[in-house]
């Protein structure tokens, strides 16, 4: 960005390099866990309970957040071949593939050697695709695989017995970490781990707050999406807290000489769905041609839903754990999930809503079409639907993206200029 | 004053001269091919040269469909989904539905009263149900893209066509024949299948009388039973069907040019030009 090399700003530019120097070293670790007899353990990222696992000084490695990565550095392609050349279908999760691929080429990555697991906690059960990939992982590398049994979320609030229920499977997960790091369950630990989630939840809070205004101070879908990375790997250390402040401390910048991710903003949008990572940038420039700011995103809330309260409670670690797994977007039943994004278009002032399908994942992109339905045709809200994928490159036609965007934004556009007049 | 649209798309290539009271006065179509650029410029001129005009007489050029940002002489570009709304509230202005079958896309469009947006859904990444869907067809029973609507107009007992790929579209034609069935049931099943998907299409965005039908496709008289059957109300086709998004991006065209404030008119300036310093609208046109 031109910005961070302007006198003007202090600030500009510190999220995007501290990540670089956070995440870097998260990976440098992660190779070396192995050899120096670091526990290491799997994990999924929606609603995860790696405040647990970092009692026991466990090594976390998120599958999803390599696939991302690997799709981010033009390597999905390769590793989803190696995947369908081993016998998966074509049908078949781009995220699951990525990660068999990477496991086939001996967990050699773009971003280095990744760690063999010691522990697969399959944390988050409203995808049964998650299941599957983690009992593939289990027959690969002979590791003990754990199954955290979520129940879906259908009402407003978490009821006390699926949370009782929560709790209990976490003790005992507790116990297995125990036996498989020989450290204690320290609950006191747990407290002060849980107590730095809150405080980065804060400031993140915060930030995301930030894009009602106008003009947005940030891109809260193809720029938060960025941002959330370290609440994603890094939650419950201290370097998280730190980051999230720095962002912090970005945007208020941002907001202080109204500057936003577009020129000018002329169309404010709310994103469903996750982004063709392969390709990030071109989908982005589709819509910054139109002067489109995402001012809320429900993909930025798979690691969990912040603005509206939720925090970790260091008082009640275990029992706030499990309203997290309960409360993240993936686990809300679709009535849930569109009340949310009805929330979103009227808190942050959002024109439209965009929903990004993906083809490989059938059980986040299951009920898009209601919801294109509903806000379209009953809410009033013009919705644009296109589809591609969030790992496999294949699925990415821009030209017929292109078409659908440019048609989208050309009828708001005209629209607007009719009521205009 | 005149203008053009030239609508590049997967299949063909469209082009449409209009002057300054909506009238069309030349227009020009022909496969694409593999070069996108060459193909606006031989429509382009194809229609220029109907008209009788010289393409520094044109005003102002929008082009529209995929090829859009690849018309060497556009001046602006508009999607084909915006061109076809347009076109179809010109010649039909009660157009609330708008199905459009070309070569490669299938569009289901909501439009408004002016001829806007309101909705639109289009096919996914596969041709099912496009021209393309028919292209194959007509290949397997050895007819032509022109021949197959009449041909399944003289069916008595359509048969039921399952296949929503293109390709195997083919081996279930060929297992029809060997069983004997007759070309025409068969063809029948094919645009009866289209239609189906077309609607299914169109109910996404909602179907509300008046329906257009445009696209190459809707040139065929087979499509268009099979779609009336299937929706159960009448549809408006139009001879001009194929060129409605080179006609909606004409009239695009005449909007952009009416808004260039008087004195940057390029014709204007062109004519000034030739009369050496003359008032601008002294030029008769044509």
């Amino acid at each position: 960005m031109a910005l961070a090399q302007s006198q003007q700003f202090k600030h500009q530019g510190a999220g995007r390099d501290l990540q670089k120097d956070l995440l870097g070293k998260y990976y440098t670790d992660l190779s070396t866990a192995n050899e120096r007899g670091q526990p290491v353990a799997y994990l999924f990222v929606p609603g995860n309970v790696v405040e647990l696992l970092r009692v026991f000084d466990f090594a976390v490695v998120y599958p999803e957040i390599n696939a991302l990565q690997c799709g981010i550095k033009k390597v999905a392609g390769p590793n989803i071949l190696k995947a369908e050349d081993f016998g998966y279908s074509s049908d078949v999760c781009g995220y699951v593939k990525n990660d068999i691929g990477l496991f086939l080429s001996d967990r050699q990555s773009p971003f280095g050697k990744l760690p063999k697991p010691d522990l697969l906690v399959c944390n988050y059960s409203g995808c049964n695709t998650f299941i599957k990939w983690f009992e593939a992982l289990a027959e690969f590398t002979g590791a003990e695989m754990f199954l955290l049994d979520i129940p879906y979320l259908r009402e407003d609030e978490v009821r006390a017995e699926d949370r009782d229920y929560i709790v209990r499977q976490l003790e005992e997960l507790a116990a297995v970490c125990s036996r498989i790091s020989g450290k204690p369950f320290d609950r006191e630990k747990l407290r002060r781990v849980v107590e730095l989630s809150a405080q980065a939840e804060d400031s993140w809070s915060q930030i995301l707050h930030m894009a009602r205004l106008r003009p947005a101070p940030f891109d809260a879908y193809f720029e938060a999406v960025f941002f959330m990375a370290p609440m994603n790997v890094l939650r419950g250390t201290e370097d998280c807290v730190r980051y999230n402040e720095a962002v912090l401390r970005e945007m208020l910048e941002r907001v202080e000489h109204r500057i936003g991710p577009v020129p000018e903003e002329k169309v404010r949008v709310v994103f469903e769905g996750p982004p063709p990572w392969p390709h990030f940038r071109a989908f982005w420039e589709l819509f910054k041609k139109w002067g489109v700011a995402s001012v809320a995103s429900t993909y930025a809330k798979v690691g969990g839903i912040f603005e509206y309260g939720f925090r970790h409670d260091p008082h009640h670690p275990l029992e706030s754990i499990a309203d997290y797994a309960m409360s993240c977007y993936t686990n809300l039943h679709w009535g849930l999930r569109r009340d949310l994004i009805q929330r979103y278009v009227k808190d942050f002032g959002a024109d439209a809503l965009v929903i990004h399908s993906v083809k490989s994942c059938r059980s986040f992109s299951v009920g898009q079409a209601d919801l294109r339905e509903v806000f379209s045709h009953e809410l009033g809200v013009p919705t644009l639907m296109v589809e591609s994928d969030l790992a496999d490159p294949r699925y990415f036609q821009e030209a017929q993206l292109r078409n659908r965007v440019d048609a989208f934004f050309e009828s708001l556009e005209h629209q607007r200029l009719t009521k205009g007049a | 004053m005149h203008v053009a649209g030239v609508d590049v798309g997967s299949t063909a290539t469209k082009a449409i001269v209009m002057d300054g009271n909506r009238r069309v006065v030349g227009k020009a179509c022909g496969s694409t091919g593999a070069s996108v650029v060459g193909a606006a410029n031989r429509m382009f001129q194809e229609a220029l040269k109907e008209a009788g005009l010289e393409e520094w007489e044109i005003e102002f050029v929008v082009g529209t469909g995929y090829g859009r940002y690849k018309v060497p002489f556009g001046h602006a570009q508009v999607t084909e989904i915006s061109c076809h709304a347009r076109g179809a509230n010109f010649l039909f202005p009660h157009t609330r539905t708008l199905v459009d079958i070309g070569g490669q896309d299938t569009k289901a469009i909501a439009v408004g009263e002016r001829g806007d947006i309101r909705d639109f859904c289009m096919n996914d990444k596969c041709a099912a149900g496009t021209g393309r869907f028919l292209e194959a067809c007509a290949t397997v029973l050895g007819l032509t893209l022109d021949e197959i609507g009449d041909v399944s107009m003289r069916s008595s007992k359509p048969l039921r066509i399952t296949n929503v790929c293109t390709v195997f579209v083919e081996s279930e034609i060929v297992s029809h024949l060997a069983k004997g069935e007759r070309i025409e049931d068969i063809l029948r099943g094919v645009h009866n299948a289209i239609a189906g998907r077309s609607v299914a299409l169109l109910r996404r965005v909602g179907i509300e009388p008046e329906v257009t039908f445009t696209g190459g496709v809707s040139r065929n008289l087979g499509m268009v039973a099979s779609l009336k059957e299937r929706l159960q109300c009448e549809i408006n086709v139009s001879p001009m069907s194929q060129y409605m998004g080179a006609l909606g991006a004409a009239l695009f065209a005449i909007e952009r040019a009416e808004n260039i404030p008087p004195g940057e008119r390029k014709i204007e300036a062109a004519v000034a030009e030739a009369r050496g310093g003359e008032e601008p609208g002294a030029h008769g046109g044509h």
